[in-house]
C-alpha cells in the first residue's frame, strides 16, 4: 500500500513479497472485520477480473472475510464473455485451406456452437482443438507479434490473429497494427471493453451488489473515470491490484466507502494506476479501433462494449476478408450448451457449484462451458483451488 | 561414488566432473561425418563405426565393448528394480543440463527412490538425420559424466535413424536397472498420519529454467535446471532414518502431481505449508511473472520423501549433508482429515486445494 508504493516510487528494487506480507494482510482482515461489523448488515462485493478471482482461490482470501461480506466474481473473463460466433468464425478459418489460426492457448479448448460429431456425452461442441484434430492449422501464440512472425514466415498464407481479450490485450494488437502488419495478417474482432458491461449489471433484475473492485490491469489503460457513473448511483469503487494485499486493501476501501455512505471512486491500486489511465494507449487505441456493440456470451449485445477496426485499418479485419467464405449460419447457434449456466456465473447470479454440471460433466480436463476452460474462468478457478468444497477442516495427529 | 568394481573403466578417457557445463572440447571422436546420415542407422558401417568410436568409446565398460546382442552384468543380490523412461526435451541443452543427463538421472532416480541402487543403464538413441554429430557427442559425454556421479555403467544400447523431419534432432530412452535388498519397505501403504513430508531443495527450478530459456525470457541472472541423480543422496537418509515410508522424484506436474498421488484413494491427506516450501528467489519472480505455479513446475533433481515424525530431523540432517540436498526442508505433514485430499496452508492460515495438474503449465495471457 502506501509504505510499499513510496518505496517503489523512491527506486526501492520492486518486492512482490511486500505485497504477500503476512502481517499486513492479517492486519486488513482485522480491519474488514472491524468495518463490517460497524455497518452491520451483509454486503455484497463484486471483482470483474478472472485474474483476481484466480488470487483468491489461490491463496483461499475469502477465508479472511467475515461471513457478512461477500466478495462475488463478475464478468472478468475475457475467454467465457466471447461469442460464440467468434469461436465458430475461428474454427471455421482454421478449417478452412491456406489458412494458419493463431490464438491465446486459453482459448483453444473453449467450445463454440458446432456440434461435435461422434460425441455421446450430451450437448457437447466443438472447440479449436478439435477443429486440430481434423487437420485445422491450429497455432498457440503468447501475443499479436507471435502471429505477425508467423505472416512474414508464410507469405503464401492466410493468418488470422484471434483476437480475445480485454482493454488490456488489445492494446497490443493497436500497437502491432499501427506500425504495420503484412497484408496476409488478419484479425477475429473479439475484444471488449469493460465499462459498459458494468454499467449493464445494475439494470439487471435483483441486483444487490454495494462494491466493485475494479480490474487492476484493465483501469491501467482506461484510468478510473469511466467508473465514475456507478458511484453517481451509489455503488461504491475501488482499483484493485492482484497480490493478497491489495485485494484486502481494496475491499477495505470499499467497506469503507460504504460504511461513511460516500460511495466513490478510490484509488488503493495507485501504485501502478493513474486516474486518468495510459494516455498514450488509450490514444493508439482510439487510432486503430472505434466502440462498438458486440454481444457478450449468454449475457447480452452491449452498445459501445466492443472494439471494431476503423475504417483505415479495415484491410485487416478477418470477418471482412472471408465474409465470402464463412458459413454464416454456423455462425450462429445457441450460446451456452444445455444445462450449462455460465452465463448466470458470469453474472455472479450463482456460484459454480451451484450449477449441476460443475464438477460432473463439467471439469477442468473436459470442460462442458467457457468458464471450466480458461484460467481467468470462474468455474475453473473454484473447482482447481477447492473453493466448491467445504472449509478445508484439516485433523492433524 | 565408485562404480560396480566388475566394471573397468576407460582411461583413455578425459576425467570429467558431475557439471554438464561446457568442458574444454576434445578432438571429435567420429570425424567422418559432421552430421547424422540414415546409413547410421542401417546396421551397416556406419553403424558399428558410430557405436565404436563414439558410444562404447566414451561409456567404455567391458559388457558394452564385447559388443553383444544382450549385455552380461553380475548380480549384486536382492531384489531387483527395474525401469525406463523415455526423454524428449526443448532445447535439449538448457541452463544447468542437457538431454544426456536428464536421460541418465531420469531413471536412476526412479530406481533410486524405489530404495534400490542404480547399476546399469541402457541407451537407446532415436536421432533425426543432420543431427549434428558434435552435438549428439557433447550429449553422449554428459550422460557418461552423470552416470560416473552415479555409480553406474551404460552397458547396452541401440541406434536407429529417423528421416529429415521425423523427429526433433535427438530422443533418448534409458532403461535401468537397481538392486534392493530385501528388507526395503516402501510405498504409499506404509504411510501414516503423523507423517512428516520433505522435499530435498527448491522446487521448480527445471520447469522454469527450461520455460524461460524457451520462451527467451532474460531476467538479467541465469537460473539452472537442477537436473541431477538422486540415489547417492537417497541412499545417506536411508542410513539414518530406516522408517522412510515413500519417496518419489518429483518430476514432470511438480509437487502437485506427487502429492496428489501419495493421497489418491487414501484415508489420510497431505498438508502443504506454503512458507515452509523452498523456492529458488529467480523461480519466484519468474512464476509470478509467467503465471505459474511453482508448485506445479517440473523438478528433475527434487524428491518427495514421507517419514515417520520421529526420524524427520535426522532424515533432514542427512539431507542438508548432501550437497543435492542442502536447501532441503520438512514442507508439510500428513492428516487424517480431510482425506484423500492434498492441500496448501498459506501463511495466513488459510487453505486452498491443491490440485492435480490438468495439463502442460503454459503462460497465462493476462
Amino acid at each position: 500500500m502506501t509504505d510499499a508504493g513510496s518505496e517503489r516510487a523512491a527506486g526501492g528494487a520492486f518486492r512482490p513479497e511486500t505485497y504477500k506480507d503476512p502481517t499486513l494482510v492479517l492486519e486488513l482482515r482485522d480491519r474488514i472485520a472491524a468495518l463490517a461489523a460497524e455497518i452491520g448488515r451483509p454486503v455484497k462485493l463484486m471483482h470483474i477480473c478472472g485474474t483476481h478471482e484466480h488470487e483468491i482461490g489461490r491463496f483461499a482470501l475469502r477465508d479472511l472475510l467475515p461471513d457478512s461480506v461477500t466478495l462475488l466474481a463478475g464478468p472478468g473473463c475475457p475467454v467465457c464473455v466471447c461469442d460464440n460466433e467468434y469461436i465458430n468464425m475461428a474454427i471455421q478459418l482454421s478449417l478452412t485451406p491456406g489458412v494458419i489460426l493463431c490464438s491465446f492457448g486459453d482459448m483453444l479448448a473453449v467450445p463454440g456452437s458446432i456440434p461435435l460429431e461422434g460425441e455421446r456425452r450430451g450437448d457437447v461442441r466443438m472447440s479449436l482443438l478439435d477443429a486440430r484434430a481434423r487437420g485445422g492449422d491450429v497455432r498457440t501464440v503468447y501475443s499479436v507479434f507471435d502471429a505477425k512472425r508467423i505472416a512474414e514466415q508464410n507469405p503464401e498464407k492466410e493468418v488470422v490473429f484471434f483476437s480475445v481479450g480485454f482493454e488490456t490485450t488489445v492494446v497490443a494488437v493497436a500497437a502491432m497494427l499501427k506500425r504495420g502488419a503484412p497484408d496476409n495478417l488478419t484479425i477475429i474482432e473479439a475484444n471488449y471493453y469493460t465499462p459498459p458491461a458494468t454499467s449493464l449489471l445494475p439494470e439487471l433484475d435483483g441486483f444487490d451488489i454495494e462494491g466493485f473492485m475494479l480490474p487492476g490491469h484493465a483501469v491501467t489503460i482506461t484510468g478510473l473515470r469511466v467508473y465514475e457513473h456507478l458511484a453517481e448511483r451509489g455503488i461504491a469503487c475501488a482499483s484493485g491490484g492482484f497480490e493478497p494485499v491489495d485485494v484486502l486493501a481494496a475491499t477495505v476501501s470499499l467497506l469503507e466507502q460504504l460504511r461513511d455512505g460516500k460511495p466513490t471512486v478510490a484509488n488503493p491500486y495507485a501504485r501502478l494506476v493513474k486516474y486518468d489511465g495510459n494516455e498514450k494507449a488509450k490514444r493508439e487505441l482510439d487510432e486503430v479501433f472505434e466502440l462498438a456493440p458486440i454481444r457478450w456470451r449468454g449475457i447480452a449485445e452491449i452498445p459501445a462494449s466492443g472494439y471494431w477496426l476503423r475504417e483505415a485499418f479495415a484491410a485487416h479485419s478477418a470477418a471482412r476478408r472471408f465474409a465470402g467464405r464463412l458459413d454464416p449460419v454456423a455462425l450462429r447457434g445457441a450460446e451456452h450448451p444445455k444445462g450449462c449456466r455460465c452465463a448466470e456465473v458470469t453474472l455472479g447470479q450463482i456460484r459454480p457449484d451451484e450449477c449441476t454440471v460443475f464438477g460432473k460433466l463439467c471439469t477442468p480436463d473436459s470442460p462442458y462451458g467457457p468458464c471450466m476452460v480458461s484460467h481467468e474462468g470462474t468455474c475453473r478457478a473454484w473447482y482447481v483451488y477447492g473453493m466448491h468444497k467445504d472449509r478445508l477442516q484439516v485433523e492433524a495427529v | 561414488m565408485a562404480p560396480p568394481d566388475d566394471l573397468v573403466q576407460d582411461a583413455t578417457l578425459p576425467a570429467r566432473g558431475s557439471s554438464s557445463a561446457e568442458p574444454a572440447q576434445p578432438a571429435r571422436l567420429v570425424s567422418r561425418y559432421d552430421s547424422i546420415r540414415l546409413s547410421h542407422g542401417s546396421g551397416g558401417k556406419l553403424t558399428l563405426e558410430l557405436i565404436e568410436d563414439l558410444f562404447v568409446s566414451v561409456f567404455s565398460n567391458e559388457p558394452l565393448r564385447e559388443l553383444t546382442d544382450a549385455a552380461i552384468v553380475a548380480n549384486h543380490g536382492g531384489r531387483i528394480a527395474f525401469a525406463t523412461d523415455s526423454h524428449t526435451v526443448k532445447p535439449a541443452f538448457f541452463p544447468g543440463g542437457d538431454i544426456g543427463r536428464l536421460a541418465v538421472a531420469g531413471t536412476i532416480n526412479d530406481l533410486a527412490v524405489m530404495g534400490a541402487k542404480p547399476a546399469y543403464l541402457t541407451a537407446a538413441f532415436l536421432l533425426e538425420e543432420g543431427y549434428d554429430m558434435a552435438e549428439l557427442e557433447r550429449v553422449v559425454r554428459s550422460m557418461k559424466a552423470t552416470a560416473d556421479e552415479a555409480g553406474v555403467a551404460i552397458v547396452a544400447g541401440d541406434t536407429k535413424v529417423l528421416e529429415r523431419g521425423h523427429g526433433d534432432g535427438v530422443f533418448i530412452n534409458t532403461t535401468g536397472i537397481g538392486f534392493l535388498s530385501d528388507d526395503v519397505r516402501l510405498g504409499v501403504s506404509y504411510v501414516r498420519p503423523g507423517d512428516k513430508v520433505l522435499v530435498n531443495g527448491t522446487l521448480g527450478d527445471h520447469g522454469i529454467a527450461v520455460m524461460s530459456r524457451r520462451e527467451g525470457l532474460e531476467l538479467g541472472a541465469e537460473l539452472d535446471s537442477d537436473v541431477a541423480p538422486l540415489n547417492g543422496l537417497i541412499e545417506q537418509v536411508m542410513l539414518v532414518a530406516p522408517n522412510v515410508r515413500f519417496m518419489r522424484d518429483v518430476t514432470r506436474g511438480g509437487l502437485a502431481a506427487v502429492a496428489n498421488e501419495v493421497v489418491l484413494r487414501q484415508p489420510f491427506g497431505l498438508r502443504v505449508f506454503d512458507v515452509a516450501v523452498p523456492i529458488h528467489e529467480l523461480v519466484e519472480q519468474y512464476s509470478e511473472m509467467l503465471g505459474i505455479d511453482p508448485l506445479l513446475a517440473a523438478n528433475e533433481g527434487k524428491l518427495l520423501l514421507i517419514v515417520a515424525a520421529d526420524e524427520a530431523e535426522a532424515a533432514l540432517g542427512a539431507m542438508k549433508a548432501h550437497p543435492l540436498g542442502r536447501e532441503a526442508a520438512i514442507i508439510g505433514d500428513i492428516v487424517r482429515k480431510p482425506e484423500g485430499v492434498a492441500l496448501v496452508e498459506t501463511a495466513y492460515g488459510t487453505r486452498r486445494v491443491l490440485e492435480m495438474p490438468i495439463e502442460e503449465q503454459l503462460p497465462r495471457i493476462c
